[in-house]
């Protein structure tokens, strides 16, 4: 993936770059590429200018880019006590952590145990597992509404929780991670007289940290984005953040249109920024995902 | 070599009986919470949901068995076929908008010679912000006095009001769509078309192939594969999707984004009726069983030419 190698050519050579017509086409290019970089970034830079204006600027033709009536920063200061972003922000990093402790402790032990250690019945069990990926998750999402209801599981993080752990997809990423790992190592733990439990801790989860970061990545991604289902099984006060700016900000009526601007900026740039400075790794992680998967 | 796995055999049987239970117990323990988490959340609703689909749920007075009432009742309803008409316009539009956009830029950005990670973390940017996030601003995006009418109505075309239009707002979706997510497809491309060998465009280039037909023969086989996986996958999520058509347009203008899904959860949640809803689940599992034989067929025959 880095650039050293693919600095001597690419589909182009040196050559290539000699031609006229193929170096007008180059520039061509390199423009296409630049104004999607510009349409990527206009509705996230706007957000920011637009939590700056008054609200009849935001509301009138044309658009303007940045504020004409003055800086309003006052704007984010009622933003930022209009909706109480931290404790939903605490919620969703709540949601996030025991999603992953399910996961780490339900899916790393299976794909430990099915990847390296042999009893009867393995084959079935992982298929057991591995069917549940033919089932649209259409086809089980109301049922499973009704269970977390019938289980007394609604309006507790236990709905959210629990069912994180009932992902085939995972377990088949760390599976096939774990495949890869030798079994001398596990042997040789074994012979020295170490538990499984420790062997999977002290073994197993440290040379699988890099796949675990990749689940991390995702697992979290799912909970900063899931807004639909927590809004069923969960209360107000439980939210995580982008249910909460469902309900309190895009449904609002009475908020203006400023207003919205500015809290959907203070959502959007956190995580923009922890992106921008860990983007090496992030994309490194996703890349990893990609390929075992 | 034989020699030395064949001491290893010899010792077994004396430490089997109770090396054996010490392993098969853990074994099992391990994967026991597993069992129990899928069985409870995956399995157990998958067979309910077949069951109640036969069912009229009642919480107050009872379920009742009512047959094949329920898929009667969804192959009657017409909201149906407008919503199945409107997930293959879903699935159709992503594919003729969206699909091909992040395979452009995965080719074009591995081909920059400057800026190649500036390109990267623009377009992968706005998928690490809250979808929900991105409605609020695409909504104002797309208003009657939001920019992209400002762009039309300076080639002097009228403005276009995709929030209210029934032609446009299926398209105006896909496009967000197409614009919040392509970035990380067109990293698993990129990924694919950086690790092609730099030999192979050299042979070609020596045999006297051009440009075009570089990127025909060599860059999109090459990648064949993810082409065809993303593919899949994106049929598969669109044809389930609702999430952004209920976020942004509840279904509307006139049921224009009223997709199956949509519908399936409007009658658990609107109508209450969550044996039709069920019965619903059941059939798209079906039709995509249906999708994957068509798929493997057309491979397997693809696979012969």
């Amino acid at each position: 993936m880095k650039a050293s190698k693919s600095l001597e050519r690419g589909i182009l050579s040196s050559y290539d770059h000699q031609k006229p017509s193929i170096r007008l086409g180059y520039y061509l290019m390199n423009l296409i590429v630049l104004v999607m970089m510009c349409v990527m970034v206009y509705p996230l830079l706007i957000s920011l200018f637009n939590g700056l204006k008054v609200n009849k600027e935001v509301n009138s033709f044309p658009p303007t880019f940045l504020p004409r009536d003055g800086w309003h920063f006052d704007n984010y200061k009622r933003a930022w006590e209009y909706i109480d972003l931290p404790k939903y922000l605490k919620n969703t990093l709540f949601i996030f952590g025991g999603n992953m402790l399910i996961i780490v402790i339900v899916i790393g032990f299976a794909a430990f145990a099915l990847s390296k250690m042999k009893f009867p019945f393995r084959r079935g069990i992982y298929y057991y597992f591995l069917l549940t990926l033919f089932v649209p998750a259409t086809t089980y999402a109301i049922p499973n509404f009704v269970n977390l209801k019938e289980l007394g599981l609604m309006g507790w993080y236990g709905a959210i929780w629990l069912p994180a752990g009932a992902n085939a997809f995972y377990l088949l990423l760390l599976k096939t991670f774990m495949d890869g790992i030798h079994n001398e190592t596990f042997e040789s733990a074994r012979i020295d007289g170490a538990s499984e439990i420790r062997t999977f801790f002290q073994i197993a989860f440290p040379l699988s940290i890099p796949i675990f970061a990749t689940l991390a990545i995702f697992v979290f991604a799912t909970a900063w984005n899931d807004w639909f289902w927590p809004n069923f099984m969960l209360g107000q006060d439980y939210k995580p953040l982008s249910a909460a700016i469902k309900t309190l900000v895009l449904d609002a009526r009475m908020l203006d249109l400023n207003m919205k601007f500015a809290i959907l900026t203070i959502v959007m740039f956190p995580p923009i920024m922890i992106f921008l400075f860990f983007q090496k790794y992030i994309l490194r992680g996703l890349y990893l995902g990609g390929v075992k998967g | 070599m034989e020699q030395t796995t064949a001491v290893p055999i010899q010792l077994q049987p004396r430490e089997r009986p109770k090396r054996k239970f010490r392993r098969n117990f853990w074994g099992y323990l391990f994967v026991l919470p597993a069992i129990v988490i899928f069985a409870l959340f995956l399995w157990y609703p998958i067979v309910k949901g077949l069951m109640d689909s036969l069912y009229k749920i009642d919480f107050v007075k009872g379920d009742s068995f009512v047959g094949f009432d329920n898929y009667r009742t969804v192959f009657n309803d017409p909201d149906v076929r407008i919503a199945v008409k409107n997930t293959l316009k879903y699935m159709g539009l992503g594919i003729v908008i969206g699909f091909w956009v992040p395979i452009l830029f995965a080719i074009m950005i591995s081909e920059m010679r400057k800026f190649q990670g500036f390109a990267r973390v623009a377009a992968y940017l706005p998928y690490v912000v809250p979808f929900v996030v991105l409605y609020g601003v695409w909504r104002w995006m797309y208003d009657p006095v939001g920019p992209i009418n400002q762009v039309i109505k300076s080639f002097g075309i009228d403005p276009v009001l995709f929030m209210v239009d029934k032609a446009w707002a299926m398209p105006a979706i896909v496009i967000m769509e197409t614009w919040q997510s392509f970035g990380s497809a067109m990293l698993i491309y990129l990924a694919a078309v950086l690790s092609i060998p730099r030999d192979w465009y050299e042979a070609s280039e020596i045999d006297g192939a051009g440009v075009w037909q570089r990127i025909r023969h060599i860059t999109l086989p090459a990648i064949k594969n993810q082409i065809l996986l993303l593919l899949m996958l994106q049929l598969i999520a669109t044809s389930q999707g609702f999430q952004t058509q209920y976020a942004m347009l509840d279904g509307g203008p006139n049921n224009a984004t009223l997709t199956y899904a949509l519908l399936l959860t409007r009658y658990a949640f609107v109508r209450q009726d969550y044996g039709v809803a069920s019965a619903m689940g059941v059939i798209m599992f079906f039709a995509l069983v249906i999708l994957a034989i068509i798929q493997y067929r057309l491979n397997r025959n693809g696979g012969i030419d």
